[in-house]
């Protein structure tokens, strides 16, 4: 079995591959699902929504008091995020991921940060956020990743660690949610360790002391040498070889750490893909360099010895690598982080204000569920006789009100809640 | 990288896309799942999220039948594909821990990651995973009824010999040399945990304590691996450690098996040691450089010291192995990790070629069952005779722990 055969065994590239456009599609269908389901709750929530409008918000809202018609008109209406909003609005969850994982004394792992944000974009391909919110899918799936990873703590250890006053209860609630959107495969093949090895190779060779290549014999230590040392100069001026090839390191990993995170580089291209991609951003002649001691040097379309045209199998292989890397490269060239971008922030307010309006008031599995429920059942106890033949529909309103208070209530003490109404990026 | 002792073969696999579900290789082979691929596409239901759908889709695939055994931890059914009732599977429903209050625990949540990674004719195939209603996780496993190598071992009235231990060691390796091919330590490996298929081939099993190799200078914990099995390193408490950990396992798996009875069984971690010492010689040194450096070492009285047993002691203490397989044994049971062969090592050793070959799987030994419980569901074409008396409590990994 060569690597490659072994990459395709894992459930990164069985389940968690695809093409742009089926990307697209499969996101294209979750909020097509999505919307339909909130729409048709929020049309089964004849009294709760517009008194949460009108509470909560503070923004003038056509107040239509329990009249079905008109309700159901203003359903219609009711305007749902778009795929291309919940990416928006995912990624910033991701970015707070980067940020929660930094809150932690000491942070935790890159590793840990960069599975769970990959959770979290592995989720939103077969959930919505107008079903489950983000904010508590994020804290949740970080949790979920220093288990996976092997960064032991304890739940409470680690709710005590968030920011505000979030529960170990409030953390682990929707963690059964997130493996089922997970579809139960927890290993992520991250770019990270390639590029190590791939500085320990260039190390090697910027000291004369890199093994020849197996499919290269005539490749030595010295000429590799010589040839790492007369590549065209860096974008930035360096004292050494080794400076150079440790600034290209920095520089690559924290394009790893961020870049390769929010954009969809993990869905569209493998990890060795996506480091070399990097790579060739923080130092184009370099990263080449390394290309040619794997592939030969600059190659001709034919071999040059042989008069028949026959076409080298290695210049194919390089072209056509060469364009993935670019595509690559492109894509994460095209990443700025929301909280840095003000023109983004403010389209970010307004997705989550368009949220508020379009938020599935059945979504299920989320931490409000189990306090909502308990609320239930606590009011279904107040009143016993009448539970049992209480319609269907009062039962969901008076379900709906009471997590709608919840929600008001937890909102006012929620570090992942009340910012973004009012817009505050977290520093 | 392929050497003649492998068997790898390239699983089977559909387009990635979570749209298309996934059988094993190995299912197919046995003829336990005999489904073609099901491409299912979820039809628009407004009534369930997507990812409930594809759940949904799973979990429909499957009928459970009755039950296998129960654990603390775990409840193992018999089940079989909706659409060929003669395939047979193991559904394994993980409780709920009440006690555990941080979630779905560790050993479920590795068993599941790395199991959903390994695919190999010598590693137990997860076929599916899925959740029931109240947040029931679901293992859908390879079924393999007949029994593990402990009851092999153990049961008196079972005659094997070296063409058999060759058999099994043989697969029990290539199980290892692929979980570290794939950068996964089991550390786990027992009899009781090397589990025997309606065919006969042996499959590793149990993951719940397994893990990726760390990165160089991370630390792991020395906490794991049966103590009769566990070597010497972390008994030392070695913090840094390789697949190395496996490959002793193995040796004593087959010393085990030659000897049938377990080579060193310590009552204690520091039993352990001891025995360990007196078998193979005292750690010390000169056949172990940096030892005395583990946290946990423990100098011996320099009087007691045993000195590094040579070959002449394998040939001696396991004669039925013969001079070239107790030279296996021996690379397998170096006491410096350093020095003990790695499982790719130990497969291109001439053992395997040379005379006796091992026993063909169809005529390896197998327990017969007193009980023959539900003898005639273990019973399918070309397998006369599979009873599977215990098959549960094989099944039932978590009730270990």
């Amino acid at each position: 079995m060569i690597e490659d055969d072994i990459y395709r065994t894992s459930s990164q590239f069985r389940l968690w591959s695809y093409t742009e456009a089926s990307l697209k599609e499969l996101r294209a269908k979750t909020n097509a699902i999505a919307s339909e389901r909130a729409r048709t709750a929020i049309r089964r929530a004849p009294s709760a929504q517009p008194s949460a409008t009108s509470s909560a918000a503070g923004t003038p809202q056509p107040g239509s008091d329990g009249e079905t018609k008109k309700t159901e008109e203003k359903a219609k209406e009711i305007d749902c995020l778009t795929p291309e909003e919940e990416l928006v609005f995912v990624r910033y969850y991701c970015e707070k991921t980067l940020e929660l994982g930094e809150t932690y004394k000491p942070p935790l792992p890159t590793m840990v940060r960069a599975t769970a944000i990959q959770y979290l974009r592995r989720f939103y391909l077969t959930n919505s956020p107008m079903t489950h919110h983000p904010k508590s899918i994020m804290a949740c799936a970080l949790f979920l990743a220093t288990k996976t990873d092997n960064y032991y703590m304890s739940l409470r250890q680690f709710a005590e660690g968030i920011p505000g006053n979030t529960t170990a209860e409030e953390v682990i609630s929707p963690e059964f949610l997130i493996m089922q959107g997970l579809r139960f495969t927890f290993d992520v093949r991250h770019p990270f360790r390639g590029l190590e090895g791939g500085i320990m190779e260039l190390s090697a060779i910027a000291q004369g002391q890199a093994p020849p290549a197996p499919h290269l014999p005539n490749q030595s230590p010295q000429q590799l040498l010589q040839q790492i040392q007369s590549i065209a100069p860096p974008p930035v001026a360096c004292s050494s070889i080794a400076d150079r090839i440790a600034r290209a390191h920095g520089t690559t990993r924290e394009t790893l750490k961020s870049a390769a995170q929010m954009t969809d580089a993990y869905f569209l291209y493998t990890p060795s893909q996506i480091w070399l991609s990097a790579f060739l951003l923080a130092d184009r002649p370099l990263a080449e360099f390394y290309l040619d001691t794997k592939l030969g040097g600059p190659l001709t379309q034919t071999t040059s010895t042989d008069q028949s045209d026959l076409q080298n199998p290695l210049y194919e292989l390089r072209v056509k690598l060469l364009n993935v890397l670019t595509e690559c490269s492109a894509l994460l060239n095209s990443y700025t982080p929301l909280s840095s971008d003000p023109d983004q922030m403010k389209g970010l307010k307004r997705i989550a204000k368009k949220l508020f309006y379009c938020q599935n008031p059945e979504g299920k599995g989320t931490k409000r569920d189990s306090a909502q429920s308990q609320a239930v059942a606590a009011a279904a106890a107040t009143d016993s006789g009448q539970v049992t033949s209480e319609s269907e529909s009062e039962r969901l309103a008076k379900k709906r009100k009471l997590e709608l208070e919840q929600k008001l209530k937890t909102n006012g003490s929620d570090i992942f809640g009340p910012e973004l109404a009012t817009g505050r990026p977290k520093e | 990288m392929a050497a003649s002792p492998f068997t790898s073969r390239s699983p089977s696999m559909t387009v990635a896309s979570p749209n298309t579900l996934r059988l094993r290789a190995s299912a197919a082979q046995n003829g336990v799942v005999g489904a073609t691929q099901a491409s299912s596409t979820p039809t628009l239901n407004a009534g369930q999220e997507l990812t409930e759908q594809l759940n949904a889709d799973v979990r429909q695939r499957y009928v459970k039948d009755k039950k296998l055994g129960e654990g603390t931890y775990a409840v193992v059914y018999l089940g079989h594909l909706r659409e060929d009732p003669s395939s047979f599977v193991a559904i394994k429903k993980i409780k709920v821990n009440a006690e555990y209050k941080d979630g779905l625990t560790m050993d479920a949540i590795r068993e599941v990651k790395y199991l959903q990674e390994l695919s190999h004719p010598n590693v137990i195939a997860l076929h599916d995973v899925f959740s029931s209603k109240d947040q029931n996780l679901n293992l859908v496993l390879e079924f393999l009824p007949r029994g593990d190598l402990e009851m092999l071992i153990k049961d008196g009235d079972i005659q094997y010999g070296a063409a058999d231990i060759k058999a099994w060691m043989g697969m029990l390796i290539r199980g290892v040399w692929f979980c570290h091919e794939n950068f996964v330590l089991h550390r786990d490996i027992k009899p009781n945990n090397l589990l025997i298929a309606s065919d006969g081939e042996v499959k590793l099993a149990d993951f719940g304590l397994a893990r990726s190799f760390a990165d160089p200078y991370l630390n792991m914990t020395h906490q794991v691996i049966t103590r009769w099995y566990r070597p010497p390193e972390l008994l030392y408490g070695a913090r840094q450690y390789s697949g190395a950990v496996d490959v002793w396992s193995m040796g004593m798996v087959f010393a085990e098996l030659l000897l049938r009875v377990p080579f060193v069984a310590g009552n204690t971690d520091l039993d352990q040691i001891s025995k360990i010492s007196d078998a193979f010689g005292t750690p010390a040194e000169e056949n172990w450089p940096g030892v005395t450096q583990l946290p946990n070492y423990i100098p011996t009285d320099p009087a007691h010291a045993v000195p590094l047993q040579g070959r002449d002691f394998f040939l001696r203490q396991f004669p039925t192995a013969g001079p070239v397989g107790a030279d296996l044994l021996m690379s397998m049971c170096a006491l410096d990790p350093r020095k003990r062969t790695t499982a790719y090592q130990a497969l291109c050793h001439n053992w395997w070629t040379m005379d006796p070959q091992p026993t063909r799987n169809e005529d390896l030994p197998r327990k017969m069952g007193t009980k023959k419980m539900g003898d005639d569901l273990s019973r399918r074409g070309g397998d006369d005779d599979g009873p599977f008396k215990n098959a549960a409590r094989q099944l039932d990994f978590g009730a270990m722990k």
